[in-house]
């Protein structure tokens, strides 16, 4: 990393006990994503009357839900130094879990939510064990995996959708809403609510950042590096099944070939939200901002009339942009 | 400038003179007026501690900062160096204390780095880049070989690798950064003879360093500094050591009054330590030791001498469960120790402060709260979740008890003084206190008195009971702090003798050298 701080200005910055809630309104490279963020939207508002709109940003937020929530737990991979690809592929995976069990098991909610979660776990556990038990680099282990898991959910049902038609699990996971507020929003709240309290106000928060930080000096310190490795990846292959409850709940049925590509997105929004992709950096908030960023940029190239090809190639270079600016 | 001691008669232009200069950071006056003076062919040591300006004007010789004031020349001629190419292009040439090498690339690959003899098509000439790089070193009187991986070398070599870098193209003036602040003895003294052959060629060469006693041994003269100013130049053969600690504390320092910490003769032992060991090792064997046996007794503070690669350091490791033993016994209290991992060590009450504090000791990029909590999370937390308040508290506390100088609890590690940093290492096994403390070079790159505060920590973890098992390549550390000392050879303890017994450095030294086996294996 090449930003050098200014030790006079760290300290004032932080001055006693409620630089915890600072560190989370600001990260470490405070303003320039709020900037971002505002920029777009003005953009968009003035380029498109239909953008600026309540009913458009539940569009975003519902758009952003699967990406959100696992880039929480890609919050916690990426800042133990690890990186997950297999995501998409769990996700698609661990939804062909749940509504197979909800069609062959039974037909109830909390069957499907245990196999699509589960499955999700048993996921990242793999990819967690393989990479720190016979140290594999996290990137083959869960390109490995981005394959296979792939692999098996098109093969189970050879390559044919599964329809799910308990009402409970839709309204749950899918169409049901408290005061007005979409379902898979409340979700998309609670797991970052969630993150935040493990990420910042944890003992395990805390590990995690020891381990991306300096792995060498965590394990002299006696932080179990493998575990809490571990634990990130079982966190975010468990938030990937959570995201394909969500996605199937809201096309009623379990599809095999989804999201491919989505870990890209996924990525994209952690280090968009400030995480260092060398580890010991980032936070939860940041993450979820870099999601809404992506989120509303496509929103916004749809309501302009972007041809889709360019959706892409434009998406790509503010991204990179992006990235390269909250560098500084 | 103050100039103590006559000089050999001298006349001409200096290679370097700085003269007056200054420079502020923002509220810091960094350097408040200082002068130096290199001539050709001279190792000329520069000593101070941290803050003293010492890094400032070697920025500023290298072109990184601008100075505010003041006049450089260099060979009579005003220089001003906006870039360090342009510090470059003028003959000066830096070593850092952090080498700059591809270890995985040899000699002749780092030396040609950027700069490849290449066939038209791009293709490299193998053959001549090693003739080329053979050429040189040859030239430059460096005993290194072309063809060796760097990362194989021993650290003497790669430092020496490093100065050979420095030296291609047309150099004036070499500035060392402590260049021996990870070295063993007889590796010291290769680097040294490759200094003196450099300036044997007419290069002046200013040495930084914290080291008093390498100022005696490679110096023709030396310049102290404190708070950026000037606190004499000594010709070297005509001062002491009490009169360089005086001039770089300051003489009102409390240093001085202790008079065991600047000869180098110890205190005498105060402790009466109990007769049971805290810590036995019986026969242990694996990968590096071969049947390492020692007792370490509550109290008692335990110095391990060798040279490096000896096994020093992996005694320390096999005992805090980073190297599995594969025979023999480690017992603590005599239970004997089946704990194979570090979190399991610490939890009977095990310390270790590492040898290398950037890369095992702390975790830079985090506060200084964070890293003294690192190791005792489940003290600060309720069912999982931190409490922030007792955690805030102890740091503090560890802070002044420590006198770590920093703003505050929440300042970065990166961003402390080397000195501070080592104190920060220390405080995350302060308290409560270890049963055993083991010590990794506790005192590498602190300067004078920050070290003496660092002892004041270990001498009171021993008084409190704590057994400390101290690895040093700093012989007069080791006299001055121990009450035995084990000399460690080849994964074995082949001595050990009681503190009436240890004699000098000199002694000590020699202990070490006749106790190694007959062959010698050199780089």
């Amino acid at each position: 990393m090449t930003d050098t701080q200014n030790p006079a200005k760290a300290a004032a910055s932080q001055p006693g006990g409620r630089s915890a809630l600072r560190y989370l309104l600001q990260g470490e490279r405070p303003y320039m994503l709020y900037v971002a963020f505002a920029i777009m939207l003005i953009v968009f508002s003035l380029a498109s009357p239909w953008f600026l709109s309540i009913d458009n940003f539940l569009n975003i937020g519902r758009q952003t839900t699967l990406v959100s929530i696992i880039a929480v737990g890609m919050t916690f991979v990426i800042i133990s130094r690890q990186i997950d690809l297999s995501v998409a592929s769990t996700l698609a995976l661990s939804g062909m879990s749940a509504s197979l069990a909800m069609a062959f098991v039974a037909n109830n909610w909390v069957v499907g939510a245990v196999a699509g979660l589960g499955t999700g776990a048993l996921i990242g556990l793999l990819n967690g064990v393989l990479t720190t038990r016979l140290e594999i680099p996290s990137f083959l282990v869960t390109l490995g995996t981005l394959s296979g898991a792939r692999g098996l959910a098109l093969m189970v049902t050879n390559t044919k959708p599964v329809i799910i038609t308990n009402e409970y699990y839709f309204a749950i996971f899918g169409e049901g809403s408290v005061l007005g507020i979409p379902a898979p929003i409340l979700w998309t709240l609670g797991v970052t609510i969630a993150g935040i309290l493990l990420l910042h106000y944890s003992v395990y928060g805390r590990r995690v950042y020891a381990a991306g930080g300096n792995p060498t000096a965590a394990l002299y310190s006696g932080v179990h590096i493998k575990q809490v490795t571990t634990l990130a990846f079982v966190l975010t292959g468990t938030l990937a099944g959570l995201a394909s409850l969500i996605l199937s709940a809201r096309s009623h049925a379990a599809r095999p070939d989804v999201v491919q590509g989505m870990e890209l997105d996924v990525i994209a929004s952690v280090i968009l939200g400030g995480c260092s992709l060398f580890g010991g950096r980032g936070f939860v908030l940041g993450t979820l901002l870099g999601s809404l960023i992506i989120g509303t940029l496509n929103n916004g190239l749809v309501l302009l009339g972007v041809s889709s090809s360019l959706q892409l190639v434009i998406k790509g270079a503010i991204i990179v942009a992006a990235v390269a600016f909250t560098r500084r | 400038m103050i100039e103590q001691g006559s000089i050999a008669p001298f006349s001409g232009t200096p290679l370097l003179r700085v003269e007056g200069v200054r420079k502020r950071f923002g509220g810091v006056n960094a350097l408040r007026g200082v002068s130096l003076e290199v001539r050709s062919g001279e190792v000329h040591a520069l000593l101070g501690e941290n803050g003293a300006g010492k890094s400032t004007l070697i920025k500023i010789l290298s072109g990184v900062h601008v100075h505010d004031g003041g006049s450089i020349e260099i060979d009579g001629k005003p220089v001003s160096f906006s870039s360090p190419a342009r510090s470059r292009d003028a003959g000066v040439a830096v070593v850092y204390q952090d080498l700059s090498l591809v270890e995985s690339l040899s000699v002749a690959d780092n030396l040609l780095l950027g700069r490849e003899p290449k066939t038209r098509l791009g293709f490299l000439k193998k053959r001549q880049l090693v003739a080329q790089a053979e050429a040189f070193l040859k030239s430059q009187n460096i005993p290194l070989d072309a063809r060796a991986m760097v990362g194989s070398l021993p650290f003497a070599y790669r430092q020496m690798t490093e100065i050979a870098k420095a030296l291609m193209g047309d150099v004036r003036l070499l500035i060392l950064d402590e260049p021996t602040s990870a070295l063993t003895d007889d590796e010291e003294k290769i680097l040294f003879e490759a200094i003196r052959a450099v300036a044997a060629r007419g290069v002046g060469v200013i040495y930084v360093t914290h080291r008093l006693n390498e100022v005696f041994r490679i110096s023709n003269r030396v310049t102290v500094f404190r708070d950026g100013q000037n606190a004499g130049t000594f010709v070297t053969a005509q001062t002491n050591m009490r009169q360089l600690v005086g001039a770089i504390v300051g003489q009102d320092h409390a240093v001085l009054k202790a008079d065991g910490a600047v000869s180098g003769q110890g205190m005498t032992p105060s402790v009466v330590f109990s007769e049971k060991p805290v810590l036995e090792l019986k026969g242990v064997s694996n990968d590096r030791l071969d049947g390492a046996s020692l007792e370490l007794r509550a109290g008692e503070i335990h110095g391990l001498a060798g040279l490096i690669g000896s096994g020093r350091t992996e005694i320390l490791q096999t005992i805090f469960g980073l190297r599995p033993a594969q025979s023999g016994e480690v017992s603590l209290d005599g239970v004997s120790l089946k704990a194979t991992d570090p979190a399991a060590v610490i939890g009977l009450g095990i310390a270790l402060v590492p040898e290398d504090r950037h890369v095992q000791g702390l975790v830079l990029e985090h506060s200084i709260e964070r890293n003294l909590t690192l190791p005792r999370l489940p003290y600060f937390s309720r069912l999982g979740w931190l409490q922030r308040g007792p955690a805030s508290v102890h740091a503090n506390a560890a802070m002044r008890r420590l006198a770590v100088k920093a703003p505050s609890a929440l300042t970065l590690v990166k961003n402390l003084s080397g000195g501070n940093q080592q104190k920060v290492v220390f405080g995350k096994w302060n308290e409560p206190r270890p049963r055993v403390l083991l010590l990794d070079e506790p005192t590498v790159g602190v300067d004078v008195g920050a070290r003496e505060e660092i002892y004041g920590v270990i001498r009171a973890a021993a008084a409190a009971g704590s057994g400390v098992l101290l690895v040093s390549s700093d012989l007069s550390e080791l006299l001055q702090l121990c009450d035995r000392i084990s000399i460690v050879v080849d994964g074995r303890i082949t001595r050990t003798t009681m503190r009436p017994d240890f004699g000098s450095a000199e002694d000590l030294h020699h202990l070490i050298q006749i106790s190694q086996p007959s062959e010698e294996h050199a780089a």
